[in-house]
């Protein structure tokens, strides 16, 4: 069972982040943007207990994510040290730090269950909330990564604490929004809030991010301290991804920002009604897989102090560098045979037959993507009675591409993990349970089997009302999450690097491909299509570096 | 709808791996520049970059055929110092593997080879 404490031990990082925005930003969103008892802009029951239950469920989370955290770490040393870590566990940083922030938490989120629930209109009582969460922001300090680093420590760990703050308040605000338009949509908040609460919340949102920006850069400098370390580096590599999201919600915000000033200047409601409660459930989700992203990237050695195990530019070009894909495979027996090798540690041999399985399967993998998602485009090209969708046969063809993902989940069945069943002598259970790589395998092949079960069920159906396209978008969107945490478990740093890579790469691109199949239905033209030709873009992206893979050898 | 999503969240909460190379990592050790002799008992320094929480790890010493055995360590004097007993051993290859709680909650496992020259 340890694969699963090593796996529910990072997703519970992820968590924490989003019920900390949950909490935090929503008394930001309280203090300083909503302002309860400014009653003159009509806020109503409505809208305070569902922001205020927004704020005290996300303290409660937090709360249980952090003891969750603690006796995943007691069940994690118990299956790694094989031993019962009391009393040396107890008398860790962790362990206390702990088990005082959720104290502190659960403090806080009692605090706005029992008074700011019945006190929504209260100055005092929402000034009292954010002093309670003082201490318990404070306390996260000794938590964060920069806790066990030798060298300017506190100011590290200060400097996290007003980044984690900072991404608090833009994304706490950005799922309050979502709360607002969804009370907007069901008529129970006045018209004039949610362009009133937009506007105000752009121009907060540029001060979070500058902040987020200004606290952020000397952490990372800190941290990486050549561009070989940002380039070849998982660190690195995390922080990338990072930077690439954030830019991706900064369009998102951008766009929603240009819809509020054009409704300012002409009184044009109609792009915010229509386009920006899109953009910000899209940029929602970005800000989400960022804060995942983030987690992960605590669990990796910063750059500085692995200069030896760092890979040249010229090595992480060459990981995406265009290739004749691997179309034949070694046998399985070939593979099995050197599996002994290459999982020793003494006599340690590589096995080139295991690095060809894995070409093969990314390789093929790549295959079906890259002619699904060229059906997919073409789809959007029907420019005129001439073109090529004149022919019945293709226009078929264009409804049915997702039938590609049904048998890329077959294939990845049978391929993914030879040593374990089906293929290899390792049973289903004992090979899923106790290996987190296995177990992700698995999970990634029933959801590309279900993205394309489902997924062709939707164009399938005449019913327009009918909610099962958007399962589409949902799944890819989690499965960029996992590829975004994808791991090869090595013990060869840089080896294990240039397989995360390309991993990471594709998952930003799956997001990419869930906004835009997410905008696609439910923007109006042109919008509608650019994003979904965006969305099959990326997927065509992805299907090449698929197709190009290359794993060391190792 | 709902079931829906209830049932992709649980799927994604059983989909998650975390990186197994965390955040302590070896930065320098004593083997690099003094070997170990056969048949005598020695000392290797390790540094780590990260306060490392010593009752918590465990380093092995790693014979042919992969056989391991917990080996004694104790924290040096200077930041981030382990030292690590090694008894004596008869020429060959053999590795130190570790797997240790660095102060940030972080568990890693690691492996230096190493020869010992007769």
């Amino acid at each position: 069972m340890a694969g699963i404490a090593d796996f529910l031990d990072s997703l519970i990082g992820g968590f924490d982040l989003i019920c900390f925005c949950l909490l935090i930003g929503g008394l930001f969103w309280g203090l300083f943007l909503l302002k309860p008892w400014q009653t003159e802009h009509g806020y109503n029951d409505a809208l305070l207990q569902k922001t205020i239950q927004l704020i005290y469920k996300g303290g409660f989370w937090l709360a249980a994510a952090q003891v969750f955290k603690v006796i995943l770490k007691i069940w994690l040393m118990t299956a790694i040290l094989d031993r019962w870590p009391f009393p040396e566990f107890a008398e860790t940083t962790q362990f206390i730090g702990g088990n005082i922030r959720a104290g502190l938490t659960l403090l806080l989120a009692s605090y706005c269950y029992i008074y700011l629930r019945k006190n929504p209109f209260s100055k005092q009582v929402w000034i009292i909330a954010g002093l309670v969460a003082l201490p318990m922001i404070i306390s996260g300090a000794w938590l964060v990564h920069a806790a066990g680093r030798f060298d300017n420590r506190v100011t590290l760990m200060g400097l996290t604490v007003i980044h984690q703050l900072a991404a608090a308040a833009w994304v706490g605000g950005v799922l309050q929004l979502v709360n607002l338009w969804f009370l907007r949509r069901n008529q129970l908040v006045p018209v004039g809030l949610w362009p009133l609460l937009l506007h105000r919340f752009s121009k907060f949102g540029i001060v979070s991010v500058l902040i987020i920006l200004i606290s952020g850069l000397p952490i990372a400098l800190q941290y990486i301290n050549t561009w070989n370390g940002f380039i070849g580096t998982g660190y690195g590599n995390l922080l990338m991804v990072k930077i690439v999201l954030m830019g991706i919600a900064l369009a998102f915000a951008w766009l929603n920002r240009s819809a509020v000033f054009a409704q300012r200047a002409s009184g044009d409601s109609v792009a915010l009604n229509t386009r920006v409660p899109h953009y910000i459930e899209a940029e929602s989700s970005i800000l989400v897989a960022l804060l995942f992203t983030a987690a992960s990237l605590a669990s990796q050695p910063p750059a500085i102090d692995i200069p030896n195990l760092t890979a040249s530019w010229q090595e992480v070009a060459n990981a995406f560098h265009p290739r004749i894909p691997r179309t034949s495979s070694p046998t399985h027996e070939d593979l099995l045979a050197g599996e002994a090798g290459r999982v020793a540690i003494i006599d340690q041999v590589p096995s080139p037959a295991a690095t060809a399985w894995s070409d093969y399967n990314h390789n093929i993998s790549g295959i079906f993507l890259t002619v699904m998602s060229l059906f997919a485009m073409l789809s959007y090209l029907r420019l005129s009675p001439t073109s090529i969708w004149a022919s019945d046969k293709l226009l078929v063809l264009k409804n049915y591409w997702p039938i590609g993902f049904v048998g890329l989940g077959v294939f990845l069945f049978f391929r993914s993990d030879a040593e374990s069943w089906p293929l290899g002598p390792l049973g289903f259970w004992e090979s899923t349970f106790n290996n987190g790589e296995i177990l992700q395998h698995r999970i990634a092949t029933l959801l590309v089997f279900t993205l394309g079960v489902l997924e062709i069920r939707a164009r399938m159906l005449s019913n327009l009302n009918t909610r099962l396209p958007y399962v589409f978008p949902i799944l890819a969107a989690f499965g960029g999450l996992m590829l975004l945490t994808h791991s090869h478990v090595g013990f060869q740093a840089k080896s294990a690097f240039l397989i995360q890579v390309g991993h990471t790469f594709m998952g930003v691109l799956a997001l990419i491909l869930a906004c835009g199949r997410w905008l696609e239905l439910n923007l109006d033209k042109p919008g509608k299509d650019i994003a979904g030709f965006i969305s099959a873009a990326a997927m065509f992206q992805i299907g090449l570096i698929l197709m190009f893979y290359r794993e060391p050898l190792y | 709808m709902k079931s829906l999503i209830l049932f992709m969240l649980i799927n994604l909460s059983t989909a998650w791996v975390s990186n197994a190379l965390a955040h302590a990592v070896v930065t320098e050790y004593s083997l690099k520049v003094t070997p170990i002799h056969a048949h005598q008992e020695d000392k290797v320094e390790i540094f780590f970059n990260s306060k490392i929480e010593l009752g918590l790890s465990q380093i092995f010493l790693v014979r042919k055929g992969d056989k391991h055995d917990l080996l004694h360590a104790e924290n040096g004097k200077k930041q981030g110092q382990v030292l690590v007993h090694i008894p004596a051993l008869d020429a060959g290859e053999y590795a130190l593997r570790f797997k240790v709680f660095a102060a940030d909650g972080h568990l890693t496992e690691d492996v230096i080879r190493f020869s010992v020259s007769p």
